[in-house]
């Protein structure tokens, strides 16, 4: 690259990727390509999703791009804007089928597999038909039936249920592993018995947990679970906070507030605007399409277990 | 009516290039603690790297006048790091990604073949095994958020491992 034409802005954008050490090798035995970056529909929101596929390991690996603000990578002898780092992580692919066994299910019968995963938005999605171990773990989710040897399958909302708990059991497990914190409370050991503690924190680490598992599901399914985890509603009391009485007066009304406090806002508000070059403009666009931001992972779940 | 470009890109694929993350030369990465609104390339081992000073305090340079501290941080263990650059579009793939004529390569014939024309490709330039994190004027320490990003690979291993039977 030294010596190279300057192309500015035009250069190749360099992508800090994280993936998994074994996909080394996957490249190695065949000179075919076999891992390819296709578009498909993210089982919560139903938008396009970026996912990796190794069609010779039957894997497949969701893409998720840490980013944090005011941060770049000097690579080698270059240096990219943004300081996007991603990570290729496996996924456990009967999350994408579930998205079709859904859809199928509401017409509430048998069908064959080959008619449940169509997509026309997304048509790499029958990729995913040439994973034979998958057809082995649709039993989590579906009842099926074989008719003249081939196999029918129906989604079951109860099979689906037991999975998803089994799913959070083993998150659950990997939370207390990995220390992360699930609760913002702070709580004196002097007001509480250690039991009391503890299962209040088992609480938010399932409660954490949920949050998780809701990345792959759409919100009803996420709502069924955590019914079916026996989550308990946050307190009422804090989502409702008494109300005051309005105040009446006999006194004129006068203005209490300076109005012109807004214009200054508005133009300090402009100024930062004006600040974003075309370029960061640019970035920004193409960082966040198709994507998911892992702050997502990091804040939001923050967000919901926080507690006043 | 949705233009061809977005049409395209919600069918295209991106392959991988074959052999490229086995042969990915050894890269130096530094993830700085200010925007650089630019991607360019830069004389980093003419200016930023001979400034780098490593003493009892651990890592400092500076940049642009300002002072940073820096540490190493490793990648999580079980991955490799990559730099990936996408070649660009225009190029048929058809005949390309096929290195050679192996008879193995006739059985996946049987089925719809994996790439088209309109396909791109992506290659890794670079590999690494750990890069230094630079805070400004301060050490970055455990509480960075890029040492929380690290730990989602072993979440993530627990959320979409297959679930034990009954």
């Amino acid at each position: 690259m030294a010596g190279g034409r300057d192309r500015g802005d035009l250069a190749a954008r360099q992508l800090v990727f994280l993936l998994p050490e074994h996909l080394k090798d996957a490249s190695k035995k065949k000179k075919k390509s076999s891992l390819l970056f296709v578009k498909l529909a993210n089982p919560h929101s139903g938008e396009g999703a970026t996912y990796l596929i190794d069609m010779c390991l039957q894997q497949l690996f969701e893409i998720k791009v840490f980013k944090e603000k005011h941060h770049s990578w000097f690579i080698n002898q270059s240096v990219q804007s943004g300081g996007l780092l991603h990570f290729a992580t496996p996924m456990d692919p009967l999350f994408l089928l579930l998205h079709y066994l859904l859809k199928a299910g509401k017409e509430g019968k048998y069908q064959p597999l080959d008619q449940v995963v169509v997509d026309d938005t997304f048509p790499d999605c029958t990729l995913l038909l040439r994973f034979p171990e998958l057809e082995k773990s649709l039993r989590h989710v579906t009842e099926e039936k074989e008719v003249n040897s081939k196999k029918y399958y129906k989604y079951s909302s109860e099979k689906t249920l037991k999975w998803l708990e089994k799913k959070v059991n083993q998150t659950v497990v990997a939370l207390k592993a990995n220390n992360v914190n699930v609760g913002a409370r702070v709580q004196s050991s002097a007001y509480f018995s250690g039991g009391q503690v503890s299962r209040d924190k088992e609480e938010d680490y399932v409660r954490y947990a949920h949050g998780l598992i809701s990345d792959y599901i759409p919100k009803e399914l996420s709502d069924d679970l955590s019914k079916f985890l026996k989550l308990p509603e946050p307190p009422a009391s804090l989502t409702n906070p008494p109300s005051k009485k309005l105040k009446l007066s006999d006194e004129p009304v006068e203005a209490k507030e300076d109005y012109t406090k807004f214009n200054t806002k508005d133009l300090k508000t402009g100024k930062k605007n004006s600040k974003m070059t075309a370029a960061q403009k640019a970035l920004a666009k193409v960082d966040k399409s198709g994507m998911k931001s892992i702050d997502a992972f990091f804040g939001a779940k923050n967000k919901k277990t926080g507690k006043i | 009516m949705k233009n061809p470009e977005e049409a395209a890109d919600g069918k295209q694929r991106i392959h991988l290039r074959p052999g490229s993350l086995r042969g990915a030369a050894p890269a130096k990465l530094h993830l700085l603690p200010c925007d650089v609104l630019v991607s360019r390339p830069a004389p980093v081992d003419r200016f930023f790297t001979p400034a780098v000073r490593h003493d009892a305090d651990g890592l400092q340079a500076s940049f642009r006048g300002r002072g940073l501290r820096g540490e190493e941080v490793a990648v999580p263990p079980g991955f490799a790091g990559f730099v990936m650059v996408t070649e660009e579009k225009g190029e048929g793939l058809i005949g390309k990604l096929n290195f050679s004529g192996d008879a193995e390569d006739k059985a996946d014939e049987a089925q719809e073949p994996l790439e088209r024309d309109f396909d791109r490709l992506i290659g890794a330039t670079g590999s690494f095994s750990h890069f230094t994190l630079w805070g400004l004027e301060t050490v970055p320490g455990p509480d960075a958020k890029v040492h929380r990003a690290l730990g989602w690979p072993s979440l993530a291993a627990a959320i979409h491992a297959q679930v034990p039977e009954d």
